[in-house]
């Protein structure tokens, strides 16, 4: 059937390297991407490993819908366990890397063991092969799939690199593809760097085959029109993610100085109409690009404008380098943006995560925790545009004593300057929130604290729920595929059935995680974009699998608990400050001081947040300590884990 | 009055390089996805953000034709496009050097010279093309759609001159 | 399998719900619709007050951009002192 596909086991030690089918089995249990990781993660990792050390093993895989006839299927998986949590380690690019990888005849890699000096992978229409990468180490993330195209002699090769921050092991480092692509969460990038792997090259001319090719066609022209009719999808391919900014910004859900102010006040440089200005006059009309096969064409072209990298050429800024380097350092320049944006790129850092650490340290800064002398002179005060560069470029090389401090990380960093440094530090399970401020939306709040790779956006947020919808229309998205009778409330500031939004969302982006979709591609930004009743059509249509929409529901229900079986494992629990389902005091004691009349003076109920956490473990048939029951794991078949059955 | 033909119109600043077409052209003629056998490619410079999407012209005094040893390439009636006779193509892939624009190509699979067949007059890339990249047009009107833009140019440039002179 | 293709999904029904040319009061309890006129770059809600500076997508299709600052600055702080003096007048 269309859905043979391989996946590879390599071993970066002994060099040896295995290729097996996937077989349908399997595919029924976890579809591929992210569900399937998360099993070969649970299966092929043991307890307590250190995440940088040779036992870590690196997943890296496309959806099972990737290179089929469907709408922008082109999100690359990477997974391990994470140096910056000790959790799950868990992030997801676009690009073109995904769909060549898949032509080039692998759909899953599952990387081992650690090479003795660095190396890089050249996959070529089946065949695997370790090439040395001496030459490479040290270079930036584009400097390096420039130099494996000259190399290989092939313009069309797609790599997944890291940049010289993935090889001084900072735990925030990220795995790149193309300009500005990004798998950046939870340190991945220091996992390839700890395997002295600097790069995955793939080049395919191999058929995917598609089950009903004239009907995926047909499905897919159907499918595109559902996507880009969105009001959302609109305004993301003319002003791309920053476009949330406006909203956001507007009522006050903008962290601004760390976590001081829920607004970035008079920041009009940064709103995403000025970004698209600069855009314009330095690419042109038509600067909007996207990632392979998608339609909404999100991201930007730009040149920076002036300063001291003026000219040079980078993608974005996505909405995440908005905040991470204007409103929480409360740096209001368009420049500074871009700036700090196109230094991560090429040094291959988490954007989100250096704004959010560099934003931290200039609170301790202002507070006193930090005095001169750890900063190494610099004077980290907020809105200083220069020490925030400045800042990202030590942490990337670790030099200095902070700079090397916040390269491990918002936790161990807590742990060496002390005090109560830890007190400020805007994280959930050891990763840093989004600059976004959550304290008048309740079921975002959850979102973030119950995230399965600590404090994220992407894992469940309802962000539908801002949008005032009526109550018959949330009951026609969240009672679908699987009946749900209980309370919905239109108002988002409310903690009314947020928890049942909360794991709808979780398991709707885990089936897009599956089918290696994008989320802008889902019930995320827009009510009206496909969801559970879709995928099964287009899943069908390509790959001949049949699969209901309630199947695909509980597929993606089995990935959420190995995810959550594999936290527990490695030691969530409930109420820990660093490795539970919690958020920091902040978010319960400190009230909004800005932002709409109706924001000012919100925060958290610490008692309703409780009760949302209970609800939301009952929901999943978890216990009161957030721990999968026998008979939940029994309904999922998870019950005789690791199950080893790739 | 002959059919003047349709024509693959193609704006290239347009282009946001998602090569879409190229997945949908291989579905559609091969079944199959694989950009490797699609009769469009989007030709990159990524480092500088420039996409251009490179198919068949259907030349009207066609090397490709010339070139062909035992006549397989010939004109379509109906839609005025070059089509190869594969009953009677040896696969010589000589019309492969010869086309100015790299735009026939070899397929290593099915071990066949491919190209641009306008999708029997409804293109997929076309239909697909949601940002209008890739337009099917009269073939007079692509000179006509230039020149407007052109002249509009040239009337901004005009107006913009005008109001320069005028705050001197 | 059979599909019916002439079914719509329940995300497509949806479709239907949308309305263009209208924004939301960002002002949680209110989320008043307001209808700025074409190429307006101001709009006022009615019912709250608060003031929004507008882009527009396409001709008919606005957003908002941002607050008018002073405006509604000045309207959150007004609340925040009621909502202090209330607590103190317990």
């Amino acid at each position: 059937m269309a859905l043979n596909r391989k996946i590879a086991y390599i071993d970066l030690s002994t060099g040896k390297v295995e290729t097996k089918p996937i077989p349908l089995e399997v595919r029924k249990k976890f579809l591929g991407g992210r569900g399937l990781d998360a099993y070969l993660l649970f299966n092929h990792t043991e307890k307590g490993i250190d995440p940088l050390g040779p036992k870590n093993t690196l997943m890296v895989s496309a959806g099972i819908l990737t290179a089929t006839c469907a709408s922008a299927t082109a999100r690359t998986h990477i997974m391990a366990k994470s140096p910056l949590t000790d959790l799950l380690g868990s992030a997801n690019m676009g690009g073109f890397f995904a769909p060549e990888l898949a032509w080039a005849g692998f759909h899953h890699l599952v990387i081992k063991g650690k090479a003795e000096k660095p190396i890089y992978l050249w996959i070529h229409n089946g065949e695997i092969e370790l090439r040395d990468a001496s030459q490479l180490w040290g270079k930036t993330t584009t400097e390096t799939q420039w130099a494996i195209r000259e190399e290989l002699g092939d313009e069309d090769i797609k790599s997944a690199v890291i940049g010289p921050a993935g090889e001084n092991l900072v735990r925030i480092a990220n795995v790149m593809t193309g300009i500005k692509n990004a798998a950046g969460r939870s340190g991945m990038g220091a996992v390839m760097g700890s395997k002295n792997l600097k790069a995955i090259a793939v080049r395919g001319t191999m058929d995917i085959k598609i089950a009903y090719p004239l009907e995926a066609l047909e499905y897919n022209k159907r499918f595109i029109d559902q996507i880009v009719s969105a009001k959302v999808n609109q305004t993301q391919g003319t002003l791309g993610t920053p476009f949330i900014w406006g909203a956001t910004n507007s009522w006050g859900g903008i962290r601004t100085r760390n976590f001081q102010y829920n607004q970035c006040e008079y920041a009009d440089d940064i709103e995403p109409e000025r970004i698209d200005e600069i855009c314009t006059e330095t690419m042109g009309p038509y600067h909007m690009t996207g990632c392979f096969g998608c339609q909404v064409h999100c991201r930007a072209q730009y040149r920076i404008p002036s300063g001291p990298y003026a000219g040079k050429y980078d993608e974005g800024p996505e909405y995440t380098s908005q905040g991470a380097f204007g409103g929480e350092p409360d740096c209001k320049n368009a420049v500074t943006v871009l700036t700090g944006n196109h230094l991560v790129d090429q040094w291959g850092m988490d954007n989100l995560e250096t704004g959010s650490l560099i934003s931290w340290a200039m609170e301790l800064s202002e507070e006193g925790i930090l005095t001169s002398k750890d900063i190494d002179g610099l004077d980290l005060r907020f809105g200083n545009d220069e020490a925030l560069l400045e800042m990202i470029r030590r942490i990337a090389f670790r030099e200095g004593w902070l700079g090397d401090t916040l390269a491990e990380g918002g936790i161990r960093a807590a742990e060496k300057i002390g005090k109560d440094s830890f007190e400020y530090l805007i994280q959930v399970k050891g990763m840093s929130n989004l600059h976004s401020d959550e304290r008048a939306t309740p079921a975002l709040a959850l979102g973030i604290a119950t995230g399965s790779r600590g404090s994220d956006h992407l894992r469940s947020r309802p962000a539908i729920d801002l949008y005032h919808l009526p109550e018959e229309v949330l009951r026609k998205i969240y009672s679908n595929p699987v009946p749900y009778d209980g309370p919905l409330s239109s108002e988002h500031t409310s903690y009314v059935g947020k928890p049942w939004q909360v794991l709808w969302q979780e398991l709707c982006y885990m089936g897009v995680d599956c089918l290696g979709i994008c989320k802008y591609h889902t019930t995320f930004l827009g009510a009206t974009l496909p969801n559970f009743e879709d995928w099964a059509k287009v899943i069908y249509y390509n790959t001949g699998l049949e699969i209901t929409p309630t199947d695909i529901w509980t597929v993606a229900e089995r990935c959420y608990n190995i995810e959550r079986l594999f936290n527990l494992r490695e030691g969530l629990t409930r109420d820990d400050p660093k490795k539970g389902d919690t958020l920091n005091h902040r978010y319960f004691d400190e009230p909004c001081r800005r932002g709409a009349p109706d924001v000012i003076g919100s925060k958290i109920d610490r008692k309703k947040f409780k009760k949302m956490i209970d609800e939301y473990y009952e929901h999943h048939g978890w216990d009161e300590n957030g721990v999968p029951r026998e008979e939940t794991l029994k309904r999922l078949g998870l019950d005789k884990e690791p199950s080893h059955l790739l | 009055m002959e059919p003047m033909g349709k024509v693959l119109m193609i704006n290239y600043e347009k282009c946001t390089g998602c090569r879409l077409c190229e997945l949908v052209c291989s579905v559609m003629h091969e079944g199959v996805s694989n950009p490797s056998r699609s009769r469009i490619k989007i030709m990159k410079w990524e480092s500088e953000g420039l996409y251009i999407p490179m198919s068949c012209q259907q030349c009207q005094d066609a090397p490709c034709i010339a070139v062909c040893p035992v006549k397989a390439i010939s004109r379509d009636e109906t839609l005025d496009f070059l089509k190869v006779d594969y009953d009677i193509c040896i696969g010589c892939r000589a019309c492969v050097s010869a086309c100015p624009f790299g735009a026939m190509s070899f397929d290593v699979i099915a071990k066949k010279v491919i190209k641009c067949d306008l999708c029997d007059g409804e293109p997929q890339c076309v239909r697909f093309c949601e940002i209008e990249a890739l337009e099917y047009v009269d073939a007079d009107r692509v000179s006509v759609f230039k020149k407007k833009e052109a002249a509009q140019r040239l009337s901004l440039a005009q107006k913009e001159a005008a109001a320069l002179q005028a705050e001197m | 399998m059979a599909i019916d293709t002439e079914k719509l999904s329940g995300a497509e029904s949806l479709r239907k719900t949308r309305t263009y040319g209208k924004v939301r009061c960002h002002n949680p309890s209110c989320m008043g619709r307001l209808q700025p006129r074409s190429g307006d770059d101001h709009v006022k809600c009615p019912t709250c007050g608060m003031e929004y500076r507008l882009v527009w997508v396409r001709p008919d299709f606005p957003r908002i951009r941002g607050p008018v600052w002073d405006v509604n600055r000045r309207l959150a702080q007004e609340v925040l002192a009621k909502k202090a003096a209330k607590k103190e007048g317990k």
